[in-house]
């Protein structure tokens, strides 16, 4: 049951689209794998956002093309989420999830709320709010990765994690400027090493001369800026840590973790969004999500694909059942296909293969995952996904029934297979359950909560 | 709202009351199709107490002049008005009260039947009646003597004591003026950096990053001729051909020629003779395979990069800003999170800024090798103050030299120091955090004075002269500041900013990563992008500083800039290379801003142009006037039809009711730019039908003023915007707030009625409205946090 390949240590420098990233020293797998009893809870939580919503029930009373019906065993998965056919054992699927009715009917509205389940965004996203309780002790407290979530200046409404409320802040849509903040020079990753950064004790003592500047700046401007300071001074505090820990600090890697690259070549800076590129932008940023996780730096990932009435021309994706060189199809506007399910409509016609082609993204991270071992089984298995958008139906931008969709074995906690219909459960619920099987014991979050969903969790 | 159905969508009448609270509730959000662009959003103000009432604002004085139902009215109106006309009546995304001229029963009947905006049957009757009484009293005549109700509370409207992240584009011009180094001095340009400079009055001086010279050293061989010849002329082997001739400079030994070069990357190789030899640039050490066993040279062209040499890219990948709903530039000054990712890419810049530093000795007071605790402190005190831009305090000093010292190494010593210099709040941020003044105020220091001006006009850390200013106490009186900010606006330095600025402030950044159908319009590529994008810079600096200052010059100028690449667009002829130069508009069709590529095409879609967003442009962009988020299933936009025009498309918005409600404010005024592609290129027909490309120009002044301003050509549109009072307004409100970084609310009346007023007084002078700004209350003066 506990096969895994020894790993052998070696260092070498990886050069990647013109940057030179050295890996001083690799983690030697030394000591047993990390067990987790049975139950324990999910090891990790990974966010996939994209946006724009599904083809839910539309204006004119077809039902939604998205979500499952029938028993909570014996249910059926539509064509559009077709993809996930293979993954129904790992999967859960809820029904009946509602974002309450403020703003209800818009994009912005429902992205604000999505994380934080509070109306116009004002409190706490809930991969933030894990990040700084159980992912305290991890090397990275969250990892936030974008894909063209940038695009055009994007920002404020369009990003989806709150570190406080009423205030988002940017995913890193450059896979390259991603991996040198995870791996790059001088970054150490757990397990010991013989030949220690020899700039180390220099970013010692910078980071210490970095905190007294900024607690005696706090001291002397006593209460004006407190907020945007004490932000600060958590992030130094964070970065901190990292600086200081000792290699053999750090929690040792939990899955095969190395020679961490990118799993491709990058599109320099100048291609960055160019929309073509898409898939493999997005692909590149779950494969830096899972080999992270693999190095054990970060047990909360948000993975955002666009942001909200995204411009995104999905038409241009190559290879895909979307390519169409002459035609351009954006993605807020195919959401926007009218009133009835026609597939003689182009919009919808286009929209429904879209959203097909995002369930195939979760399919590609429930894969990466599974090959991935850990402790008696995969990474899969100690993991918690959550798939979710910004509104359900994307015509009529209602945020009821919401399209989320669960996976991984959250370490023994969360049996697959099943679909939850909750009626109109407030999906703040959601994130509270979302936070227990992460071993957080909370039991209320954002509005109108009353606990986790019931029968989710063991 | 919600029920027991499942996502289901609602019925149509429950959609339109659902638009209306939504859009009574967020009035001024933005619209769907927009990026977040709308102007307006409801801002925690401690004067308002949520409930309609406002502390020591315009209306406290007025409330004994009660007509009977006065009080009524005033509760109906912060009900149901306030969120759109403000609570004292100034305007928010409705139109202004206090100039209502219109009398008494005309305000009753706009009132019964269309207000409140969107649901126009919640207040009818005595309603309106009372809410009538209330805003006439109130706002419009409340003495009955025709006195303008501005009272103006001096607190209020001051924005709070903060500190204000640096901006990417501020911090790399921080950088790159502190660590400015004087010219190398030069006889010939083999005394300067030969590809990047040229040497000019005995100093060396950077050649712009897009001009780059080729040299080529024949090593005592004879030529007749030497060319260059690359991707970026398609190869020829000889001069006649199209090869880039290159001049023999015998002083030198070298045969040399500058070109202007399109961004991107190239390979090359020089040829003599006319095709005789080829040669690889010896002196360039990029390459590539040639296909023939040997080397083509690589040259890049990367002119978005910060700066050149060693510091190149270094803000490249900070994380962007964050700009809060419905504010459009990059300056705000209440966001700018510092995340744990900010933090390592400050460290990182800190540490090559350090190593930069440590190894110039034009920088420091001694050799780096020879740096002992009594030339650190010299370092501090220079450079240092200069970093901080004010002078470090004596416990600051210990503690960096603390630093210096309790590293075993000199040069350690040094680095650790200088890195946490550039770590530390007092660099990142800057500071308007002031010294109470006594009257509950707090005035910001000269320091902190001389940094707002800098980064106000020049985008940048103050200069020497700036600094002495404010060491003499220059900048604490009126005069010494006004002084200085002339000074300053005088600056060819200014020019930087307000080109960002009219970026910012029209919506066109995302000119540079906006994505166009490729078959449609496969020459839009990077280098066209940076062309438009710099067209708009060029243009408005033009207008503030070279040629007349005015404002309706930005709406009714027959000219703008344009190179090789925007020719095509514009239908230019004889218009040749990649610099800019001015170009009178040939088509007769474009005036000003509103015929500007950028504008036209971030405001259109990838496949097709858009009236809906090219309408809205102008409403919120020049006129300030925001109007709700459509309706969840307004539908979007209607399919390109091979065989109508888009004016046909959009037929839906004005035959329904329902859609007419919001698009009347929009169509008519988007339709007259249907003369412009998706490119912003002339056409005449689309689909095979001519284009009817007249619009009306309404409400120009205010949503439901009930005007007409049809118009036949955007010229005639841009007269009418010249002229208006609310797009000048509206140029004011939107520089102030790039300014401040915040938007404005109504405790901000008086500062922009003073603003308006110059405005008005200099005919739109754009210079002087500049001026205006540093010298009002809000520039200097600070309330405290509350």
């Amino acid at each position: 049951m506990n096969q895994r390949n020894p790993l052998s240590r070696r260092s070498f420098l990886k050069a990647l689209g013109g940057a030179s990233l050295a890996l001083p020293f690799l983690q030697l797998l030394g000591d047993a794998p990390t067990a987790f009893a049975d139950g324990l809870g999910a090891r990790r939580l990974i966010i996939l956002y994209f946006p724009d919503g599904v083809p839910g029930p539309s204006q004119n009373g077809e039902p939604s093309l998205w979500h499952c019906s029938g028993g909570e065993r014996s249910f059926a998965i539509p064509d559009l989420l077709s993809p996930l056919e293979p993954w129904r054992d790992r999967c859960v699927f809820l029904n009946g999830l509602s974002m309450g009715g403020t703003d209800a009917g818009s994009h912005p509205g429902g992205a604000k709320k999505l994380l934080t389940g509070v109306d116009g965004g004002g409190g706490e996203s809930i991969d933030r709010y894990l990040a700084r309780t159980v992912g305290a002790d991890s090397p990275h407290r969250m990892v936030y990765l974008g894909a063209m979530a940038n695009h055009n200046n994007a920002s404020g409404d369009k990003h989806i994690s709150y570190p406080s409320a009423g205030q988002t802040t940017p995913p890193e849509d450059n896979p390259v400027d991603a991996f040198e903040r995870l791996f790059g020079q001088g970054v150490p990753t757990g397990g010991g090493d013989p030949a220690p950064d020899p700039r180390k004790a220099q970013k010692v003592s910078v980071i210490d001369g970095a905190l007294a500047e900024m607690a005696a700046l706090r001291s002397r401007l006593g209460g004006v800026e407190q907020r945007k300071l004490d932000q600060h001074l958590d992030s130094l505090r964070e970065v901190e840590r990292r600086i200081k820990a000792d290699a053999a600090e750090l929690p040792p890697p939990v899955s095969t973790c190395d020679s961490p690259g990118l799993s491709g070549p990058a599109p320099p800076r100048s291609e960055l969004y160019e929309p073509g590129r898409f898939p493999e932008v997005l692909k590149l940023q779950i494969d830096l999500m899972v080999q992270a996780m693999a190095c054990n730096l970060t047990r909360v990932g948000t993975l955002q694909a666009s942001h909200h009435t995204s411009e995104l021309i999905m038409s241009r994706f190559p290879d895909t059942e979307l390519y169409d060189a002459g035609y351009d199809m954006r993605s807020h506007q195919a959401s926007h296909y009218g009133a009835s399910h026609d597939f003689g409509h182009r919009e919808f016609a286009e929209y429904v293969k879209q959203r097909r082609w995002f369930a195939g993204q979760l399919a590609y991270l429930l894969e990466q995952l599974q090959s991935r071992p850990e402790a008696d089984g995969t990474m899969l298995d100690y993991s918690l996904v959550l798939l979710c958008t910004e509104v359900c139906d994307g015509n009529t931008h209602q945020h009821d029934n919401m399209p989320f969709v669960l996976a991984g074995g959250a370490g023994g906690r969360m049996a697959g297979g099943r679909l939850l219909d909750f009626g109109t459960r407030r999906h703040s619920d959601l994130l509270v359950s979302i936070a227990n099987a992460m071993g957080d014991g909370l039991r209320s979050f954002g509005q109108e909560s009353n606990g986790g969903l019931p029968g989710l969790l063991a | 709202m919600t029920d027991q159905a499942p996502c289901r969508p609602p019925a149509r009448w429950a959609v339109f009351a659902l638009a209306a609270l939504l859009t009574a509730s967020a009035c001024g959000a933005p619209t769907s199709e927009e990026d977040g662009a709308g102007p307006w959003s409801p801002r925690n103000n401690e004067a308002n107490n949520g409930d309609g009432t406002n502390n020591g604002a315009n209306n406290a004085n007025h409330n004994t002049n009660n007509s009977d139902n006065t009080l009524e009215g005033r509760q109906l109106y912060a009900e149901l008005c306030a969120d759109c006309h403000g609570d004292n009546g100034r305007g928010h995304s409705g139109p202004t009260l206090w100039d209502w001229d219109r009398g008494r029963d005309a305000l009753v009947a706009i009132t019964d039947a269309t207000m409140p905006y969107g649901e126009p049957e919640v207040c009818e009757g005595a309603c309106a009646e009372a809410v009538a009484s209330f805003i006439l009293a109130t706002f419009v005549d409340p003495g009955g003597d025709n006195n303008t109700p501005l009272v103006c509370d001096g607190l209020a409207e001051l924005p709070t004591r903060r500190i204000r992240l640096l901006t990417r584009r501020e911090y790399a011009a921080t950088v790159r003026d502190l660590l400015q180094q004087p010219a190398a001095r030069c006889s010939s340009l083999r005394d300067c950096d030969l590809r990047h400079q040229t040497c000019e009055a005995g100093a060396c001086a950077d050649l712009p990053c897009d001009v780059k010279t080729f040299y080529f050293d024949p090593q005592g061989a004879r030529y007749s001729s030497v060319h260059v010849a690359g991707e970026f002329n398609a190869w020829p082997a000889t001069v006649a051909t199209g090869g880039w001739a290159m001049a023999w400079d015998a002083d030198l030994g070298l045969w040399i020629t500058q070109r202007s070069l399109d961004p991107g990357t190239f390979q090359y190789k020089f040829v003599a003779n006319n095709g005789e030899r080829w040669f690889q640039d010896t002196s360039n050490p990029e390459g590539a395979p040639d296909g023939f066993g040997g080397q083509n040279s690589l040259l890049q062209v990367d002119c978005a990069a910060a700066s050149s040499g060693a510091l190149a890219g270094l803000t490249a990948s900070f994380p962007p800003e964050t700009r809060p709903e419905g504010f459009p530039f990059d300056t705000a000054a209440d966001t700018g999170n510092v995340t744990a990712v900010h933090i390592e890419e400050y460290l990182k810049a800190a540490e090559r800024l350090a190593d930069e530093v440590a190894s110039s000795d034009g920088l420091l007071p001694c050799p780096a090798a020879l740096m002992d605790a009594a030339c650190a402190r010299t370092l501090l005190e220079g450079f240092g103050a200069q970093a901080w831009r004010r002078p470090l305090e004596a416990a600051e000093l210990d503690r960096l030299l603390g630093l210096f010292t309790a590293q075993g190494r000199r040069a350690d010593g040094l680095r650790v120091m200088l890195t946490v210099l550039f770590s530390a709040p007092s660099f990142l941020y800057r500071f308007e955090v002031g010294e109470a003044v006594g009257d509950g105020t707090f005035r910001l220091t000269a320091w902190e004075t001389a940094s707002l001006l800098s980064y106000t006009f020049w985008g940048t850390m103050p200069d020497t002269a700036l600094f002495d200013a404010a060491r003499a106490g220059e900048l604490a009186t009126d005069q010494g500041l006004e002084a200085q900010a002339r000074r300053l606006l005088g600056d060819p330095r200014a020019e930087n900013v307000i080109g960002e600025f009219a970026l910012q402030w029209l919506g066109v950044e995302k000119i540079l990563t906006t994505n166009k159908n490729q078959a449609m319009f496969p020459d839009f590529d990077v280098a066209t992008r940076q062309a438009m994008a710099e067209e708009t810079r060029q243009f408005v600096s033009h207008v503030v500083f070279g040629s007349s200052h005015k404002y309706d010059e930005l709406l009714l100028a027959d000219y703008t800039f344009a190179n090789d690449r925007l020719a095509g667009i514009y239908g230019l002829s004889g218009v040749s290379g990649s610099a800019l130069r001015r170009v009178t508009y040939p088509d007769g069709q474009r005036s000003g801003l509103l015929g500007h590529a950028s504008v036209l095409a971030s405001y259109a879609h990838s496949d097709q142009s858009s009236p809906i967003l090219r309408g809205l442009f102008v409403r919120n962009k020049l006129l300030c006037q925001s109007l709700g988020a459509p309706p969840p299933n307004a539908g979007g936009v209607p399919e390109v039809d091979p065989n109508a025009t888009t004016r046909e498309r959009f037929r839906q918005h004005t035959a329904d009711p329902f859609c007419h409600s919001c698009h009347q404010f929009i169509d008519d005024v988007g339709f007259g730019f249907e003369r412009f592609d998706a490119i912003g290129q002339l056409r005449q027909v689309e689909n095979g039908q001519p284009i009817d490309a007249t619009g009306n120009m309404n409400d120009v002044e205010g949503l439901y003023t009930d005007t007409d301003a049809p118009y036949a050509n955007e010229a005639e549109l841009a007269a009418i915007l010249a002229d208006s009072q609310a797009a000048r307004s509206c140029f004011t409100r939107q520089y102030l707030r790039f300014v401040i970084g915040e938007l404005e609310d109504d405790a901000d009346a008086c500062t922009l009625r003073a603003l308006d007023d110059r405005f008005a007084e200099t005919d739109g002078d754009i210079q002087a409205l500049m001026i205006a700004v540093t010298t009002s209350d809000t520039f200097v003066l600070r309330r405290p946090t509350p």
